[in-house]
């Protein structure tokens, strides 16, 4: 069912009140940071500047607000469902902000995210359907255990994903904006096809891109605001969360590629789960002219940007424009993913 | 890079056609338990093998994409 006229204010304050959230907290956040001395290198500038982190306290703010003002529309436990899932992947992303977590302990303590969303379906049926949707070929068969399963491994590779897209000055906030727009659009429709499907599962979706395209004002060439893992990591996690009680699951899929091939590139070269922090050869390196060339080195990880680098250096803001034209192919590619699903 | 994503697009659809339109429904007229439980468990390999297939092609297209570029331009000691 689509959204109606009534819905239509519900849906624009889940939308617009993350959004004042962090409009509204993030000057008086940053200037505490400043104050306590929380400040991290922005290494990708000559010389490098100081920029405070993490922020990830006002992004779970934001959302947290958002999904109340979503659950006070739609009375539905998927809201505070997403709130448990976002918080306990923000407490992991904090614990590894303050103290740095191992490579193999970040993935197995971000299984843990998935226990509010399967606790919610079992009170109330119908959080998430266990099933999957694929373009052409509709439905498959429901498996609840499988399904299950599915949704618990996926919330540790989708955060780490997104935690691996964030390394430059725009990146991660771009690339939540536009994929969280990629799954709005695939939620859309799959509202406009099934009658039982109601807009409340719009209105839990909206405070992602509220909040994604607050903090990319913040977050933009030159970042005056760092996510930090604990931002990174609950965005990730609030994704996939939408991805499987939206019902979108292989468009969201789709508009995550980029990040997908970047993780499992850097899986594939490390030979395993490795703190990005610790990896020895770099796949990039800053030379004095200020622009970022590609290793030409053969042994070094091979990673998104070290792919596209490979074309030719580029300074910071280039390359991230290049990511998020390569992020907004794949988002592309969702909706399109979403069209041959719901609409052909 | 787009080239690569829009492959491994192309790829999520394509198999998930193979799966769910030729795998699962695969169902040949045997009736004794031994062959039942040969053919689920080949199906279950058959799945498996679509999802290697879709990282070995990847991963090949990437390997080859590094490769050729880092011909173009070969290792220096400032890298």
């Amino acid at each position: 069912m689509l959204p109606g006229a009534s819905d239509s204010g519900w849906l624009a304050l889940s939308f617009l009140v993350p959004l004042g959230v962090v409009f509204g907290l993030m000057p008086g956040y940053l200037g505490f940071l400043r104050r306590r001395g929380r400040v991290v290198d922005d290494v990708h500038k000559v010389p490098a500047t100081k920029v405070p982190s993490p922020t990830g306290p006002v992004l779970l703010a934001g959302l947290v607000v958002g999904e109340v003002v979503a659950f006070l529309y739609s009375q539905s436990l998927i809201a505070p469902a997403i709130i448990g899932t976002i918080l306990i992947a923000f407490v992991v992303g904090m614990i590894d902000d303050l103290f740095v977590l191992g490579g193999k302990a970040k993935p197995l303590l971000l299984l843990l995210p998935a226990v509010p969303l399967v606790l919610a379906q079992f009170i109330q049926p119908g959080v998430y359907h266990a099933a999957i949707y694929f373009p052409f070929l509709g439905e498959t068969s429901e498996h609840f255990f499988i399904y299950t399963i599915l949704v618990v491994a996926a919330i540790p590779v989708v955060s780490n994903a997104y935690n691996m897209m964030d390394s430059f000055n725009g990146e991660v906030s771009g690339f939540v904006l536009l994929t969280s727009i990629a799954v709005i659009f695939g939620i859309l429709l799959r509202s406009g096809s099934i009658l039982s499907y109601s807009p409340s599962h719009l209105a839990v979706a909206l405070p992602l891109t509220g909040v994604a395209l607050a903090f990319y004002y913040y977050n933009r060439y030159p970042s005056r605001a760092f996510d930090g893992d604990s931002g990174s990591l609950v965005f990730g996690t609030m994704f996939a969360a939408l991805a499987v009680t939206g019902g979108v699951e292989i468009a969201a899929v789709v508009a995550i590629i980029p990040a997908i091939l970047n993780s499992f590139y850097i899986l594939s070269s490390l030979r395993g789960f490795v703190e990005r922090r610790k990896i020895g050869a770099r796949p990039t390196y800053m030379a004095d002219d200020g622009k970022l060339y590609a290793s030409q080195e053969k042994l070094a990880p091979i990673t998104l940007v070290r792919m596209i680098l490979l074309e030719g250096p580029l300074t910071e803001r280039q390359l991230v424009k290049r990511i998020l034209i390569l992020t907004g192919v794949a988002c592309l590619l969702s909706a399109a993913t979403s069209i041959l699903t719901w609409v052909i | 890079m787009l080239g690569i994503t829009v492959i491994a697009w192309a790829l999520i659809l394509i198999e998930a056609y193979l799966l769910f339109d030729v795998i699962i429904p695969f169902a040949p007229p045997i009736h004794s338990l031994g062959s039942l439980t040969a053919l689920a468990l080949l199906k279950v390999v058959l799945t498996l093998g679509l999802g290697i297939l879709w990282f070995v092609i990847i991963v090949s297209l990437t390997e080859t994409y590094v490769m050729s570029r880092l011909r173009r331009h070969p290792p220096t000691s400032s890298a």
